[in-house]
């Protein structure tokens, strides 16, 4: 009786709840549906209820490939680095930015540095290739011509991974300063100017009323990003990579591409995408569990 | 009065709500009503004349004149009028893009529905696939009895190419000119040098050290001496010439076929051919960035700026109008590219792979419920002049004769130049002109270029021609090669650029390792099944 006369008063509130609801069955519950794929030999003119179940042999196929581990080693080495490096770049770009005095530089910076993520990773691959490549890539032509010994940057594994890394920097850290920088402007304005007065530094303020203003929001990142740990999108390694680095460029999404939109073999992409899922869970709930325990804060 | 002005907002919210839901209503009504427009002008049509609809698949290159689609010019609409409208067919083009047939065609088949009528891909992993998990229409009756010209037009020998265990799950098209590829090298920088042309691998070689290091093409040591990159045409005329002479059990087991080519990685002499390519790289004779270019663009611009000397190329791929061959011309005064025969194997010979007789393999799925339409379509295009027509266009405004065979205007009109550039993708059941006999071929394929290369083309053909591997044809498709080919195509162009850029002191390990990689990654897999698919053949 109760809960008819709360919904009678509320309901539209609840309707309106209803669209993102209907949302996530559609598109986020419905196509899980699909997973059985992973346990079914299956073939494409049969349909997924037509093909014969196979239980556990396509994740014995997939755990026994050799490509399997290196794209796993790849994936997780990867995304590693770049937590290493992408993850505090937006933030420390949002801290300088944030400490700009000048409105119109600040905006004007901001608009430069947000350009790189609207720009497609296939163009973004002719530029890489036009100014690394090791022939007659801008850079190269510049050391070359002042006596020095061209730098593979495409071509050798190593110095290949810190052009990944640099290239993930350039397209990505304007656009992440968005949410720091919305989360600095939360912060008491009193308490700067408080700070200032008491004859702390620069650096001194934002040590400990910048940087813990944000905490939260570093956080919540943090992990969200443990839990992408496993996961990598497919452009920047594929068009990125090359055959001649292939064994650090080729990770778990460019395998599922090769074996299931390019050979065909649907079950065995599947399950790499389900073991990828399953694992980024559990780094998501271990990274939350961690932040809990160390920090007091997590999301979940 | 509080709860009156409750009641208002409460009133308030209703009637928002009820606008809201007025709208989105009127929305879905807008959408709803066209679809039923649609369906009821569908059936309109259909009741008056039992007009039935036929798919086909088109390539789509991204090339397509203003004015005309991919799926609506010059072809498309002559083929409704000579074979769609007279036949009561709608004709419908579906586009898939040329660089990315094979993605795309999974996801059309997967699809079930949509899939067009007539789908063809030149993979041959792929077709064995659709008909091994039985996706595909049977056709052995069919063409008996609805194409007679398409039969005879194809032949015996290239319809087996469709077969699979007695069945005809695909109509194979037919290759015109089965040449694949010639080398080039450039004729002025040898004639500054006074070097001769290179007749041998080690000739080749002498010429390749002089260019590097007197540079006759003043290119401020840009110079490349062999252009190279990970794209079949490149490096396999290079490969191949090192192949040992192999026995007839060697040829059928050793072979590795990924997608529609031979590969040589377990025949003997094939160490020797990276063993060459390991020095020519050390010694900086050969495109450093090889390994990025995998579809040619570095090659053909460092040809067109003249740093090249000398590589290996489809055999008329360059003489194409405002090709590398008449770009480097413009770029480079006096330069001059001629072809050349140099890789030699032990016995003198100049081997190199040819085609198979057939060029895409054109399936119609087993969803289709249109397969005697769709090979009434095959066959029309078959027969008469149909296909003399869409090869060549209109004669006075495309092309005039000249002893039967056709000779392309110099200078057609912008509209009649338009009216061709989809007619190789449209015409699917050929490669190449077809004229009855493999010079007549030739020599029409040569009288399409500019006057001015013509002999070029025709010395080219020659050389693509002479001392060519046939492709090894199994009696029954090996399942491995189906299932491994794409990784294995990436694990072979993998193996080139590893040992080629080794130092020359670890070649012998990384080749070690290599080897092992690709064998391990479904090499294995494909020797085993060969070996027993041969002993099988044997055995009848």
């Amino acid at each position: 009786m109760k809960f008819t006369r709360y919904l009678g008063r509320y309901w539209q509130l609840y309707a309106l709840l209803l669209l993102p609801i209907t949302y996530f069955f559609i598109f986020r519950y419905g196509p899980m549906y699909g997973i059985q794929i992973a346990f079914k030999d299956f073939n494409f003119f049969q349909g997924i209820n037509g093909s014969k179940w196979i239980g556990l042999e396509a994740f014995r196929e997939v755990f026994g490939m050799k490509d399997f581990y290196k794209t796993l080693r790849n994936t997780l080495m990867l995304n590693f680095l770049d937590l290493l490096v992408s993850f505090p770049a937006p933030l420390i770009l949002a801290i300088m930015l944030y400490e700009l005095r000048s409105a119109w530089f600040r905006k004007l910076s901001q608009t430069i540095l947000y350009i790189p993520h609207f720009i497609s990773w296939v163009i973004i691959g002719g530029i890489v290739y036009q100014v690394f490549g090791t022939q007659s890539g801008m850079i190269n032509n510049v050391i070359t011509a002042m006596g020095f010994q061209e730098i593979p940057f495409l071509t050798d594994k190593n110095t290949w991974l810190i052009t990944y890394l640099a290239v993930g920097v350039w397209q990505s850290a304007g656009w992440g300063t968005i949410i720091y920088l919305a989360a600095l402007t939360g912060i008491n304005k009193e308490l700067f100017e408080a700070a200032e007065v008491d004859g702390a530094t620069r650096m001194r303020r934002i040590w400990h009323i910048t940087l813990p203003g944000i905490k939260p929001t570093i956080v919540t990142l943090l992990i969200i990003n443990l839990g992408h740990m496993i996961s990598i999108g497919f452009e920047r390694p594929y068009i990125i990579g090359n055959t001649m680095v292939r064994d650090y460029s080729d990770v778990l999404s460019t395998f599922v591409y090769r074996i299931g939109l390019e050979s065909g073999q649907y079950t065995l992409a599947t399950v790499v995408g389900l073991f990828q899922a399953v694992v980024g869970l559990i780094f998501v709930l271990g990274a939350n569990y961690a932040s809990k325990k160390l920090a007091g804060e997590g999301i979940l | 009065m509080i709860r009156n002005r409750k009641k208002e907002t409460r009133m308030k919210s209703v009637r928002l709500m009820l606008v809201m839901l007025l709208i989105s209503s009127l929305l879905l009504a807008a959408c709803s009503s066209k679809s039923e427009q649609k369906s009821t002008g569908a059936s309109g049509k259909a009741g008056t004349s039992n007009q039935v609809v036929l798919s086909v698949e088109v390539f789509d290159r991204g090339n397509s004149p203003s004015g005309y689609t991919i799926s609506d010019n010059y072809w498309t609409r002559w083929v409704q009028d000579n074979f769609g409208t007279p036949n009561n067919i709608k004709m419908k083009y579906v586009p898939v893009p040329r660089s990315e047939e094979v993605e795309k065609l999974n996801v059309l088949m997967a699809s079930g529905g949509d899939v067009p009528d007539i789908v063809f891909t030149y993979d041959s992993s792929t077709f064995y696939r659709y008909a091994m998990q039985g996706g595909l229409t049977d056709l052995s009756g069919l063409v008996d009895e609805h194409a007679p010209n398409l039969k005879s037009f194809l032949g015996e020998d290239v319809l087996n190419y469709g077969k699979l265990e007695g069945k005809q799950y695909a109509i194979p098209a037919k290759r015109a000119n089965i040449g694949k590829y010639s080398s080039f090298i450039r004729k002025d920088w040898l004639d500054k040098l006074s070097l001769p042309v290179p007749e041998t691998t080690d000739e080749l070689y002498t010429a390749l050290k002089a260019f590097k290091e007197k540079d006759p093409g003043e290119t401020g040591g840009k110079v490349i001496p062999l252009g190279m990159t990970i794209a079949p045409a490149q490096y396999e005329p290079l490969i191949w010439s090192f192949i040992k002479e192999t026995t007839e059990e060697e040829k059928y087991t050793l072979t590795q076929q990924i997608g529609s080519r031979d590969y040589p990685v377990l025949l003997p002499g094939f160490k020797d051919a990276l063993q060459f390519m390991n020095k020519l790289y050390n010694e900086k004779l050969m495109s450093i960035d090889f390994g990025l270019d995998k579809d040619k663009n570095k090659l053909v611009e460092d040809i067109s700026t003249g740093k090249i000397g000398f590589f290996s190329e489809d055999d008329i791929n360059i003489y194409y109008q405002d090709g590398s061959y008449e770009t480097l011309q413009a770029n480079v005064d006096g330069a001059e590219l001629i072809a050349v025969d140099v890789y030699t194997n032990e016995k003198g010979e100049h081997p190199k792979p040819e085609y198979a007789p057939i060029g895409l393999y054109i399936m119609i799925p087993k969803s289709s419920e249109r397969a005697v339409e769709a090979l009434k379509y095959l066959d029309w295009m078959a027969s008469g002049d149909v296909l003399f027509n869409m090869q060549n266009g209109i004669e006075g405004e495309n092309y005039t004769l000249k002893d039967g065979i056709p000779l392309a205007l110099e200078n057609p009109s912008e509209e009649a130049k338009n009216r061709m550039y989809n007619a190789g993708d449209m015409t699917i059941i050929t490669n190449g002109q077809q004229l009855g006999s493999p010079e007549k071929n030739r020599e029409a394929r040569a009288l399409q270029f500019p006057p001015k290369y013509q002999d070029e083309v025709r010395a080219a053909m020659k050389v693509s021609n002479t001392d060519t591997i046939p492709p090894v044809l199994m009696d029954k498709p090996i399942e491995a090669q189906t299932k491994y080919g794409t990784t294995l195509l990436d694990k072979f162009h993998e193996f080139i650029v590893k040992t080629t850029t080794a130092k020359p002191e670890q070649f012998d390990t990384v080749f070690e390792g290599a080897m092992n990689d690709y064998m391990t990654s479904g090499g294995q897999a494909i020797l085993d099944e060969r070996i027993k698919v041969y002993n099988e053949m044997k055995a009848k």
